[in-house]
């Protein structure tokens, strides 16, 4: 009992299991107790069933797809373009275009979205692109980090083994840090999920996650809307497991 | 053992490196010649450098092998493609091998993949680079790891792996820079027949190493340099420099078991460390 409370002890499995399982059924209780009265502020689990039930008759589903398809056409858009800009990075004439792409991730997220609406004019595409700009950003910071992480032993090695500059560009750097790029993706996989949901909500086109929140929300419907969090939170949970299984399905040397 | 001084392999006259107009090393002259003994078919030339931390034996090392610009000075190394005699050739970067203390490897490519790439610049054909990898991966005691990543082999087994890489790569000459800090006994001795597998297996192997530890240094090499801060005109200097050179072929302390003289050359060499 005292191992629990003890800092950096060390517990079994099976306790670690017992804690969570504990701490759920505790989170569930105080759940059903705190909206077991007439008034009160978070929806009884009975109203996000409702919630859910609801959701499924109006095409959760098709939104939950639709939600997918853009997230993914913008993930595979914006690394393929901050692929460039990070390899790039090391050329001297382009590293500070490079830089400055990573500093645009402090720009307001409405200002840019009003110029592209002037510029894009199909709902849809607009979705796709304002996420590919903010995601881009974003996307080259952290490779630049991933880049500039490399120990100098390991370009040191592979100039001992004649390599040129452009050898030691695509050995190293391209070949060598490929899955840390699906590592990248992974970790920024949370605010593409959040910013996809906004998007969504400000940018209506084909319905999705963001859509079905944000009209939820205008009817004060709360048990859908914790319903729709709770969907949006295991999606995201499930997306960010899935690519971690694939970086070590794909690649054996990958212990990140 | 009788031994004789044949062609020069390495030629260092001079060598300066300086960062931001900061000196790091000045001054290090040396020449090593290829050695041949008698009823022995090969003999590689192993030379040790020792000397404290900070006195620059890491930057003659990276500058020995290309890998940093020099100040002044040069460095010449036998060019085994031309038969004359003495021919020698500038050193470029890749020309002389170099493991460093993580005993570096490419993450994404298996132990045989890893070799293989080292050999891309030889004329020799895909069936005869297979040949000469399986070779050594059965001599260096690599077999087991043909198809491993370097996350998945053991210390040893890395740095066996990243010096016959520079073997391949390289012109016959490797540099390892501490070669045995932080390993335990096993691998030690690993790296030990890892030396004694180059020495065997050419005359014109040339292993150059630096170490902190004395007795290890005295054992494996036939030559020893201490690097450190010389004292000109009673002055001690802030750059670093061959203090004292120690020739174990000459002494007669080379190619034979640790005795006394050993022992006492242990202790001068552990002087001209603490005072440089």
């Amino acid at each position: 009992m005292i191992k629990i409370l003890t800092p950096f002890e060390k517990i079994s499995k099976l306790n670690k299991t017992l804690i969570l399982i504990g701490w759920l059924v505790l989170l569930i209780v105080i759940w059903f107790a705190t909206t077991a009265g007439e008034k009160h502020l978070f929806p009884s689990p009975a109203q996000v069933l409702t919630g859910f039930t609801d959701l499924y008759k109006e095409g959760l589903v098709v939104h939950i797809f639709n939600s997918l398809k853009l997230c993914f056409i913008s993930i595979f858009l914006a690394t393929i373009i901050s692929l460039f800009f990070a390899y790039a990075w090391p050329i001297p004439l382009l590293k500070s275009i490079s830089e400055f792409i990573t500093k645009f991730r402090f720009l307001p997220f409405t200002g840019l979205s009003f110029y592209i609406t002037m510029v894009i004019h199909e709902a849809r595409t607009m979705q796709v692109w304002i996420l590919v700009i903010f995601l881009t950003t974003f996307l080259t910071t952290s490779l630049i980090a991933v880049i500039k992480d490399i120990p100098e032993e390991e370009f040191d090695h592979a100039k001992m083994l004649k390599c040129t500059r452009w050898e030691v560009l695509w050995q190293v750097i391209i070949l060598g840090r490929i899955d840390y790029v699906i590592d990248v993706i992974r970790q920024n996989l949370a605010i593409t999920w959040m910013m996809l949901v906004t998007v969504e909500s400000i940018v209506v086109a084909s319905g999705g996650l963001g859509f079905l929140i944000k009209n939820s929300d205008k009817f004060m419907n709360t048990g859908r809307i914790i319903a729709l969090q709770i969907i949006i939170l295991l999606i995201g949970l499930g997306l960010d497991a899935g690519i971690n299984y694939l970086r070590k399905a794909l690649f054996r040397y990958s212990k990140i | 053992m009788k031994h004789e001084y044949k062609e020069t392999l390495l030629y260092v006259e001079n060598l300066s490196v300086a960062y931001d107009g900061n000196v790091i090393i000045k001054d290090i002259s040396l020449i090593e010649k290829d050695v041949v003994r008698d009823g022995v078919d090969y003999t590689g030339q192993v030379i040790a450098f020792v000397g404290r931390s900070g006195r620059g034996k890491s930057t003659f090392f990276k500058a020995l092998t290309g890998l940093i610009p020099l100040h002044s000075g040069k460095i010449l190394i036998r060019n085994f493609e031309n038969k004359e005699p003495n021919a020698a050739k500038s050193v470029n970067e890749g020309d002389i091998g170099f493991v460093d203390q993580k005993y570096t490897l490419f993450r994404h490519k298996t132990v045989t993949q890893a070799l293989k790439f080292s050999l891309r610049k030889t004329t020799l054909s895909n069936t005869e680079k297979d040949a000469k990898i399986n070779e050594y991966l059965k001599e260096w005691g690599l077999e087991n790891c043909a198809d491993k990543y370097p996350n998945e082999l053991s210390g040893g087994q890395r740095q066996r792996t990243a010096i016959i890489e520079q073997l391949f790569s390289s012109d016959q000459f490797i540099v390892l820079d501490e070669p045995f800090s932080g390993l335990d006994v096993g691998n030690i001795a690993e790296v030990k027949k890892s030396f004694e597998l180059l020495s065997n297996t050419s005359d014109y192997n040339t292993v150059i190493f630096s170490t902190h530890d004395i007795e290890l240094a005295i054992e494996l090499a036939q030559i020893i340099y201490v690097i450190g801060h010389p004292t000109v005109n009673g002055k001690k200097e802030n750059y670093g420099t061959i203090v004292a050179k120690y020739d174990l072929r000459d002494m007669g302390l080379s190619w034979k078991d640790y005795c006394d003289d050993h022992q006492k050359l242990s202790k001068e060499i552990i002087h001209q460390m603490m005072i440089s």
